[in-house]
């Protein structure tokens, strides 16, 4: 670097030219959100959606902690997202399966409940950033895929749940065996709020794809979109 | 009579240059946007929409993870360019002869010596700015890496601690990059606007000395 030459030193022009980097990124908040942009950002997305699922190994397991490492009880929190919980006749309860299963109907929490049960220390990661470690028990949603006969070749399976919620996922996820059908949660029977009677835990993905107060699995070739899927979020959402 | 110019910035160069201006950008705002969804560092602060890129959250991870492949590529470019190129090894990576130009540049900043040190692009402290700040960009892109795919790439985010610690280290990764682009902003600004406009034409007016 040699000395800077006074003579070509022109104040006005040198403040000229960093003026021109914010009012750059100012005159950028016009187009980042137009038409044209979102539906750029929207094929990019399905793009990274792509990926993801190529590199999605159902092979590669997420951690399990020790109960040492668990978010305290106190902390488990739900999603920042206002959601009104259910009202739901948990008694009375059963979990509807459709689609292509040899065995549709509808299963009762006594009948899930005859799998093995797993307990396991799942981090749960939200979209929004943060996350939590709670103690989850269940059974293996791939145990209970087999006890109704779900066509494992089916390209996807979608849940409904007690409020307007619904989501889907990959074949490969749904059986991976980490995905639980989970009813506890810190050895006690899952809150309402964490989605009672029986969720979906799924550590391969964002938390929203972990549904909860569900009450309808249905296995399908057709790929079924979601509610946060739907308003834009990812449709694989892997981790 | 025109000065004389020299070629300064070789046209990848250049061309790297304003894809990271524009990439880090989309980067720092789209990242900043996400922040905002549930901040990281434990205060009540939100980044102001000025210096946000999106709108909401998933406008925020559409630019970050669009981004993301633009900061990434481009930087690999300009990496290995240096390596393999004559230029990027004779003017930009820092090696084991530029440990004696340290001094003399500090000295030089520090007033204490007059005469700047007679340099080729880039003196001793340059050097050493441009060759770790890819380390930094690095660090940027694997702790981005281990909290995008904490589960596939778990060893990745195991290097960083949990998925939690590796948050934070990105963020403090992403700082350390705005860090280095406010004092190279500086630098620029105190250096002219000969040396400026170098970066876009790629050639320099030489000063008679």
């Amino acid at each position: 670097m040699t000395p800077p030459d006074k003579s070509q030193n022109v104040p006005g022009s040198r403040r000229s030219f960093i003026a021109v980097l914010p009012a750059l990124f100012l005159a950028g908040c016009d187009w980042t959100t137009g038409k044209r942009t979102k539906s750029a950002l929207k094929g990019f997305q399905q793009f990274n959606d792509w990926v993801q699922q190529k590199v999605f190994d159902p092979g590669k397991l997420a951690t399990e902690y020790a109960d040492e490492q668990l978010t305290p009880e106190e902390d488990f929190r739900v999603n920042g997202y206002d959601t009104d919980e259910p009202d739901m006749d948990i008694p009375n309860w059963v979990l509807m399966v459709d689609g292509l299963v040899r065995s549709p109907g509808d299963y009762s929490m006594e009948q899930i409940s005859t799998l093995p049960k797993y307990v396991k220390n799942l981090r749960h990661c939200c979209v929004e950033g943060w996350s939590m470690v709670p103690k989850w028990g269940g059974v293996l949603m791939k145990d209970f895929l087999a006890m109704v006969g779900a066509d494992p070749n089916a390209k996807y399976v979608s849940v409904e749940c007690g409020d307007d919620y619904y989501t889907a996922w990959d074949m490969a996820s749904t059986l991976h065996s980490q995905t639980l059908l989970a009813y506890e949660a810190y050895g006690k029977p899952l809150g309402l709020e964490h989605g009672a009677p029986l969720r979906v835990v799924m550590p391969v993905k964002l938390g929203y794809k972990s549904a909860k107060w569900i009450t309808r699995l249905t296995v399908t070739n057709e790929k079924p979109g979601g509610y946060w899927e739907d308003r834009g979020y990812d449709w694989f959402a892997g981790l | 009579m025109r000065t004389p110019k020299v070629r300064q910035h070789p046209l990848i160069i250049r061309i790297t240059h304003w894809v990271n201006f524009i990439a880090l950008g989309i980067m720092v705002m789209s990242g900043l946007q996400i922040y905002n969804a549930s901040p990281v560092i434990p205060i009540d602060f939100d980044f102001p929409k000025s210096v946000t890129l999106g709108g909401w959250l998933q406008g925020g991870r559409q630019w970050h993870f669009l981004g993301m492949w633009l900061f990434a590529i481009n930087g690999v470019v300009w990496v290995v360019y240096n390596i393999l190129s004559k230029h990027g090894r004779m003017t930009t990576i820092f090696s084991k002869k530029d440990f004696g130009g340290l001094l003399p540049m500090i000295q030089y900043y520090l007033r204490i010596r007059k005469k700047h040190p007679p340099v080729r692009k880039y003196n001793a402290l340059q050097k050493a700015a441009y060759t770790s700040v890819p380390f930094i960009a690095l660090g940027a892109v694997l702790t981005g890496v281990s909290i995008y795919w904490p589960v596939q790439f778990g060893w990745v985010t195991r290097l960083f601690g949990n998925y939690d610690t590796a948050r934070l280290w990105h963020f403090l990764f992403m700082s350390a990059l705005v860090l280095f682009v406010a004092g190279h902003l500086f630098m620029v600004a105190i250096s002219g606007w000969n040396n400026f406009t170098s970066i876009i034409t790629g050639y320099k007016r030489v000063e008679e000395v």
